[in-house]
């Protein structure tokens, strides 16, 4: 029993030593060391991370070399990953008080990192002119700003954007309208369905995004604090409808054949992959900054894709401009104002973003997506020209970034879709259901 | 007759092996096939084996890398873990699975059981605790996660496949050995490293491979993209959401299977002609 | 000075203590490597803890839930028992199988080891993934070769709950390699004296299996037994890289919802529960198998 006891303290001792105890002391000496290294343009080594595929990773390096070049008193350490082993890695980096300078962060992370205090509040960098801003929308620096703190730049816009297959379309003498209503757009699904035999695809099992812009489009916010926004099962229950009557009708594809194919990746998207037509859709719910990947896939096939807003009963309330990702100082940075100018380099140097060339999105700095519109591709500037002409003029302010909670939540509608998709659940089950459970992971 | 009946039988014996052979080696052949077609070709086609034209742009891409590292490097990184981290494993775990297997001290059955326990735990639970562990000995950032467990004998498995061995050999051999005066140092040296060259054999084919495909240990612990080893550099050609190159993706899958093809072919023969079965006649 | 010098050496070379020398790098790396972050893990299993943020002392909260408030984790534990019961007989036998086939050496043997262990080699890659979907997808090679047989071939193996989990199992079998190769090595450890000795009283072959071979494997047996079981209840790359559980859950496994609670949902001081108690119901099932061990496992010099 006394043994016991022992080993008992002594795990209690181990893990606070280990857990706990580094990240005041750490944090405290941070804080000396930043002061010192600044003013005297000592050298510093800033640690920038980010996630993404081949060309990314070139253009951002050779950015960043560019940087070092014209700042000799800095140097970088570059470090890519792959998108989930990249959260992994952070949030272990985060355990450790060893977060990077520099983090390329996503808007459905940014709520609970700063809820933790691990991004530095770039405010006061704002005001002192360190961080300039003067050629960004309020509503953009709006978008990082939580509880007054702004924790995030935003390094490309976005904007939810429907893909579909122009080329099939055209064949059938079939035409999409910009800002489609709901029962538009099922019509539209239904009459490509009868003409070609291409089924319709609704964002499976990554419906979060899409379910949240049609509960906009109805007045409601998926989330309201930690809460759900409404507790009405009621409201929950149109997006499970479009499945189920999807898969009644017979215009919905199956949903096994997500089974067969890598989660989330573009190129076994039913859009632009699939042997028949049945297993393949005319459209998919993306985001704007995906259309290069999509076309890039879609070409094996010789596919022109096109770009629209996605439907909602009411367009103007439902749709949103999004930062694609931000740019954000870790709180254990030794160095935040040098990682502060980086950011700015960033924003704000032609140079740079013409390497970056808007890989990204479309820069924020409205002179340097002037700059360099020239240079981009045809797919991107019909992106730009999606959010300029399309998405500016007919949007509101985005939600609020998710409760911490959220991931579950977005799995629990995930799972319930699934059901009503195999049809072992009908559309008003799945939404009580989903009010019930999600208040009590909510709780 | 019977020269018939045993050539039938050779014949049958062929038939069964190749043909369960193919089966085993046909998706792989299809990676390596697909690493021939243009890359976005590659689901387009996907029903096809072989290539209507045999391309090798993917291996040229693949092979320059992730900004300015190319997979040269990452090859020679995983090399030096693997190599490393494998001749640890088998020289530590041969001498404590010895310790274990003919030692008879206090407390050896409880080590034996926290061995096991420790096998038992899923690794990605340990993930965070071993992290801040590692930090505090200031190893992130450094191969030493990634190697010096490894002389430490920490993976059960091979303890035991290695006591399993040792208790293999007859208790004879022991006691000859003794009364030619050999310590049990000296037997650990003389008979049981020899006699057990199979198992050392197949432990360091399984060390090398489970080393070459770890990323999850490089993943938390390398920091810097030039120390990367292939297993995680692999996993940088798919971004998913966005543009993935499966072309050089499956190009560099197929040469990472080369070294440990190479390692397994050139061992395997030491798998037959063991000492054991000449050491053990007499 | 010298007479302790040689007393240390005398000790040292006593069989006890030579054995405990030789154990020390197991002692000194458990207790180095092993028991820290075991212990804390332990510890964030009576925590709320979300990794970002330091771990809260909740007492056994994290337990009670696991049995009271969550039917996923029944779920899994069924999925989980389902692939290893499968997969772990259908891996050894196919491993002996083999094994007995390659151990005779000819010309060909090299390559055919080879070929039977290079799915083995790849691992849990991305690439597997890709091609494994590939062979079982609605318009893959199985309907296909299904096809040329006249049978229907517009089954979704990966896309039925009935059928998905055995994709899996089938991706584990057809990585037999390391259990094949153990039972080789074993193989050749058998002295060739025993079937000259055999031969002469004029043994069949058939007899020799049963009477020589399949006794003197047992203890490779056991230890394969063991270690795929192990194995087996720890699988975590076919369903993570394949399946992700779907469809419904369906093929979801143990340590894969584990690492989903830990590093998706950051509920990681719940999933260090659901680790610990994984380890009970492993622990429990290798004593059992170490309990039968008297009974079928030869034990004795030659």
């Amino acid at each position: 029993m006394k043994k016991l006891a022992k080993i008992l303290v002594m795990i209690l001792v181990m893990a606070s030593l280990s857990a706990c105890g580094s990240k005041t002391e750490d944090t405290g000496q941070n804080a000396a060391q930043g002061g010192g290294a600044e003013g005297n343009g000592e050298k510093v080594q800033l640690v920038v991370t980010w996630w993404g595929n081949q060309a990314r990773n070139e253009r951002t390096q050779a950015a960043l070399d560019l940087y070092a070049e014209e700042n000799p008193n800095v140097t970088f350490d570059g470090q890519f990953s792959e998108w989930a082993d990249y959260w992994n890695k952070l949030a272990i980096a985060s355990a450790g008080s060893s977060l990077p300078d520099v983090i390329q962060m996503d808007y459905a992370y940014l709520g609970q990192y700063v809820q933790n205090d691990l991004l530095v509040d770039l405010k006061p960098y704002i005001e002192s002119g360190l961080l300039d801003l003067s050629n960004v929308s309020e509503e953009i620096v709006e978008v990082g700003t939580i509880d007054g703190g702004v924790y995030g730049i935003s390094i490309g816009v976005n904007a939810p954007a429907l893909m579909y297959n122009k080329t099939l379309l055209d064949e059938a003498g079939i035409e999409v309208k910009d800002n489609m209503t709901i029962d538009e757009f099922i019509a539209l699904s239904k009459e490509v369905y009868g003409k070609t035999g291409y089924k319709t695809n609704i964002a499976y099992q990554k419906g979060n995004n899409f379910s949240e812009y049609l509960l906009r489009g109805n007045g409601v916010n998926f989330f309201e604090g930690e809460q759900l926004g409404s507790t009405d099962p009621a409201d929950y229950k149109a997006y499970f409808d479009l499945y189920e009557m999807g898969i009644k009708e017979g215009w919905y594809v199956s949903p096994t054949i997500f089974t067969e194919r890598n989660a989330g990746s573009v190129e076994q998207d039913p859009l632009v992959y699939g042997s028949s037509p049945d297993s393949r859709s005319w459209c998919g719910f993306f985001f704007s900054n995906q259309l290069t990947a999509m076309q890039t896939a879609a070409d094996a096939d010789g596919i022109e894709i096109g770009i629209t807003s996605w439907p909602a009963k009411d367009v103007k309330a439902a749709n949103y401009v999004k930062p694609s990702m931000f740019l954000s100082v870790g709180v254990n940075s030794k160095n935040p104002e040098e990682a502060v100018k980086v950011i700015d380099y960033w924003t704000n140097s032609v140079d740079a973003n013409n390497i970056l060339l808007g890989e990204r999105g479309v820069p924020i700095s409205t002179e340097v997506a002037e700059a360099i519109l020239p240079q981009l591709s045809k797919t991107q500037q019909d992106v730009t020209k999606y959010i300029n002409e399309v998405v500016m003029p007919n949007s509101s302010q985005i939600n609020p970034p998710a409760p911490s909670k959220s991931a579950e939540v977005y799995q629990l509608l995930s799972q319930l879709e699934e059901q009503v998709c195999y049809g072992k659940m009908t559309a008003e089950e799945a939404a009580n259901q989903f009010v019930e459970k999600a208040n009590v992971l909510l709780q | 007759m019977k020269k018939k009946n045993q050539s039938l039988k050779q014949v049958i014996y062929l038939v069964v092996v190749s043909g369960l052979g193919i089966l085993m080696i046909y998706p792989l052949l299809w990676m390596v096939m697909s690493s021939f077609k243009e890359s976005n070709t590659i689901f387009t086609t996907a029903g096809q084996l072989i290539p209507s034209k045999f391309i090798f742009d993917n291996y040229v891409n693949g092979w320059k890398g992730f900004a300015k590292v190319g997979f040269d490097t990452f090859f020679k990184n995983s090399l030096f873990i693997s190599v490393t981290a494998t001749v640890g494993t088998v020289l530590s775990s041969s001498l404590v699975a010895y310790g274990f297997a003919r030692g008879r001290f206090w407390g050896r059955k409880a080590l034996l059981v926290a061995m096991l326990l420790s096998m038992m735990l899923p690794a990605q639970v340990l993930m965070i605790p071993q992290y801040l562990w590692y930090q505090k000995l200031g190893w992130v950032g450094t191969y030493y996660p990634l190697i010096a467990p490894y002389f430490f004998a920490i993976q059960g498995f091979f303890v035991y496949l290695m006591m399993n061995f040792i208790e293999g050999i007859p208790n004879e051999l022991y006691e000859a050995a003794r009364i030619d005066g050999c310590s049990f140092y000296g037997i650990y040296a003389r008979i049981i490293l020899p006699l057990i060259t199979p198992a050392l054999i197949t432990g360091g084919i399984f060390s090398f491979i489970w080393r070459w495909d770890d990323f999850l240990s490089a993943l938390l612990y390398v920091n810097d993209s030039s120390k990367y080893p292939v297993s995680l550099a692999l996993k940088l050609f798919s971004d998913p959401g966005s543009s993935s190159d499966y072309g050089a993706m499956f190009a560099m899958a197929t040469l990472s299977i080369l070294p440990i093809m190479l390692i397994f072919i050139f061992l395997q023969k030491y798998l037959v002609e063991g000492i054991s079965t000449s050491g053990l006649k007499g | 000075m010298g007479n302790t010098i040689a007393a240390i050496r005398k000790k040292l070379y006593q069989d006890n203590i030579a054995g405990v020398v030789c154990s020390l790098p197991f002692i000194i790396g458990f207790l180095l490597f092993m028991i820290v972050p075991m212990l804390v893990s332990l510890y964030y299993s009576f925590c709320d803890y979300n990794i970002l943020a330091p771990p809260v002392w909740v007492g056994i909260k994290n337990y009670v839930k696991i049995f009271t408030g969550d039917p996923t984790f029944y779920k899994t534990v069924l999925v989980t028992f389902y692939f290893a019961f499968a997969s772990v007989p259908l891996r050894l036998i196919f491993a002996l199988i083999v094994a007995l086939l390659l151990v005779k050496s000819t010309k060909l043997t090299p390559m055919y080891r080879a070929v039977y262990y290079l799915p083995s080699i790849i691992g849990g890659s991305v690439a597997v993934a890709i091609l494994w979907k590939r062979m079982f997808a609605t318009d893959g090679v199985l309907n296909n070769v299904l096809g040329l047989f006249g049978l229907n071939r517009d089954f979704s193996w990966l896309g039925d709950t009935r059928t998905a989990i055995w994709v899996l199992i089938i991706l584990a079998v057809w990585q037999f390699g390391s259990s094949m190769l153990i039972f080789l090595a074993s193989l050749k450890q058998i002295p060739a004296s025993l079937y000259e000795a055999a031969d002469v009283d004029g043994a069949s072959k058939w007899s020799q299996f049963w009477n020589i071979t399949l006794p003197l494997l047992t203890p490779t047996i056991f230890f394969n037994l063991v270690m795929q079981t192990i194995n087996g209840f720890l699988a975590f790359t076919q369903c993570y890289i394949i399946t992700q559980g779907k469809p419904m859950d369906s093929t979801l496994f143990y340590t894969v919802y584990m690492y989903q609670q830990s590093f998706e949902f950051y509920n990681t001081g719940y999933a260090a529960a659901l680790a610990w108690v994984m380890l009970l119901i492993i622990g429990l099932i290798t004593w059992f198998l170490f309990a039968t061990k008297r009974f079928w496992v030869y034990d004795g010099g030659l």
